[in-house]
């Protein structure tokens, strides 16, 4: 069983607009996802409708097997989420807003726990200051510790790394990994792909309210493992001739390009031996460069192919 | 019912009551005084008793009336309004509480709040006048009981206020002005035929006939009219609030 299961997930919000357009996406308990998308994709809207802040306009979506709209309680109590926005009551002390969103969630207090997640944040100094004395990046980890302080099980993450420093990232990361250590569940959106490529298991992409792709993380960066030669010849050529069949070549529209797929991972990438075929064929070569696919190639082509198929 | 979240909220909001503690307790003070300044010395060397009871200590339920009506909105309104305001309602929604439990807390220590201030200004009042409550139970009870109806009805108002304007728009042009022209500072019997049947119109006058009889046994409107208005505000509010869970108004999108 998924630990969230989403299943045909809509919502049109009043003006008409459609955020969400049939969203179906199982995340396994003890995975970390990450979700890519464009601002405006959708991704704070589809975690919104999980974790109660909007209503979804149909489909069915269950945290733990409970539906989180009909068995909201016992799907909430799973469910830790930090905001995007830094939403803080500024007036408050950090402990007691700590605690106040541990008492939301009906718990008995726990000093010891709170006293672990803010020492685990390097909050614990600054538990009896209040919120607006805090930095930017404090502010975000007194969110973290917020959502931390009722023991999720599912942790929603989004854009947690947005405008921090380098140290609090590395931070984030370390707690994500103690977290998955602990079997959590972690969904994470952000624009930063080395983010993605750093802590998730898997990798989903959404546009325009649609999940475009999901994919694990080392399949996809096998695929980004792949590089291409491009070859620029001195003079146009009708047809790749015979004697280079045996590479993975395809010629460009003008005639002059040959560009050469190949795999950094193998042990032996054929640049040599295509360099020595085509002098063999006679072809002069003008030009070579090389490029690499990434994970933000593979994600911008999604996102502009699904444009072009709607233009 | 999440017990544990009616606590947490109602905590929350009574820290920041408590975090300006000084304030909340010498405004009233202050304001009552003045009241029995200008009311008392001004307005009551020319009017000596109304119905048999001291000018002075016949304005004392309208003017608690007057604060702990302001107050109890005031609280609530700005106690449900500011988390919407500064974004942190999403901490509120994506809890494990229903919208009773959070009605309860917000609601609960704003009408908490109202109550302290109206216990304050009783004090206050009882240094100017000599003071004999006939009904303490029955005063007590109205107290309470307006206390957390006007505290449900800033709860709705903090719920619908879009900005800060809206916020004090309805407790400015239509809360103040009821309570002023509701006999807080008279007897409608003071006032000409034609404006007692209109002054009748006005709910206010019901809750403060009420509670004026309380204090001194008499009344504007019998006391069960009262009680009957007041019941039935009380479940006006208490209807408005379960519409706004059911349809997640202005909270949910």
């Amino acid at each position: 069983m998924a630990m969230v299961d989403i299943r045909d997930a809509r919502k049109t919000y009043d003006g008409g607009f459609e955020a969400l357009r049939g969203v179906d996406l199982q995340i396994q308990e003890g995975e970390i996802l990450a979700l890519l998308g464009p601002n405006g994709a959708g991704k704070t809207t589809l975690i919104s409708a999980i974790c109660g802040i909007t209503q979804p306009t149909a489909g069915q979506i269950e945290v733990g097997g409970h539906d989180v709209v009909r068995d909201y309680r016992e799907a909430r109590k799973l469910i830790g989420l930090v905001p995007q926005e830094i939403n803080l009551e500024p007036f408050e002390k950090v402990a007691s807003t700590v605690a106040f969103s541990r008492g939301l969630f009906g718990l008995p207090k726990n000093d010891a726990l709170i006293e672990q997640i803010l020492r685990k944040l390097s909050l614990w100094e600054k538990r009896n200051d209040r919120v607006m004395a805090l930095s930017g990046g404090m502010k975000r980890r007194v969110l973290i510790a917020k959502a931390l302080s009722h023991e999720p099980r599912v942790l929603f993450l989004d854009e947690p790394t947005a405008g921090v420093d380098v140290e609090l990232r590395r931070d984030m990361w370390q707690i994500v990994e103690e977290l998955r250590q602990d079997g959590v569940t972690i969904i994470l959106t952000t624009h930063y792909i080395e983010e993605a490529e750093a802590i998730a298991d898997r990798v989903g992409v959404i546009n325009k309210g649609q999940i475009l792709l999901v994919e694990d993380k080392d399949s996809l960066m096998t695929r980004m493992g792949k590089k291409e030669l491009t070859v620029e010849l001195d003079a146009p050529i009708s047809d790749i001739p015979q004697s280079l069949s045996d590479f993975d070549l395809t010629l460009g529209s003008d005639g002059k390009t040959l560009v050469y797929a190949y795999d950094t991972a193998a042990e032996r990438t054929g640049i040599a031996r295509l360099m020595a075929a085509l002098s063999e064929a006679g072809l002069v070569v003008r030009d070579v460069s090389t490029a690499q696919n990434s994970l933000e190639d593979i994600f911008v082509g999604l996102v502009s192919d699904e444009q072009e198929a709607a233009q | 019912m999440n017990f544990g979240a009616i606590k947490a909220i109602y905590r929350n909001e009574m820290a920041r009551f408590f975090r300006t503690l000084a304030q909340s307790f010498i405004s009233p003070v202050i304001s009552t005084s003045l009241y029995f300044v200008v009311f008392g010395a001004a307005i009551g060397s020319r009017i000596d008793e109304v119905e048999g009871v001291s000018y002075g200590a016949f304005i004392v339920p309208g003017l608690i009336m007057l604060s702990v009506i302001t107050q109890a909105i005031s609280n609530a309104s700005f106690g449900i309004y500011f988390p919407k305001f500064i974004g942190t309602i999403y901490e509120l929604l994506s809890a494990p509480v229903n919208f009773f439990e959070i009605v309860i807390g917000y609601v609960g220590a704003a009408a908490t709040k109202a109550l302290f201030i109206g216990v304050v200004i009783l004090g206050t009042a009882s240094l100017f006048v000599d003071l004999t409550i006939m009904h303490p139970f029955a005063m007590l009870a109205f107290l309470v009981l307006t206390c957390i109806s006007f505290a449900l009805l800033g709860f709705i108002i903090g719920i619908w206020a879009g900005n800060f304007e809206q916020l004090q728009l309805v407790p400015l042009l239509i809360i103040t002005p009821l309570i002023f022209l509701g006999g807080s500072f008279y007897s409608i019997s003071m006032l000409p035929p034609v404006w007692q049947t209109i002054t009748l119109f006005n709910p206010v006058v019901y809750l403060i006939s009420g509670f004026r009889w309380a204090f001194f046994g008499m009344a504007d409107v019998p006391i069960g009219l009262s009680l009957l208005a007041i019941a039935v505000f009380t479940g006006l509010c208490l209807a408005v609030v379960w519409w706004i869970f059911k349809t997640g108004w202005r909270i949910r999108t």
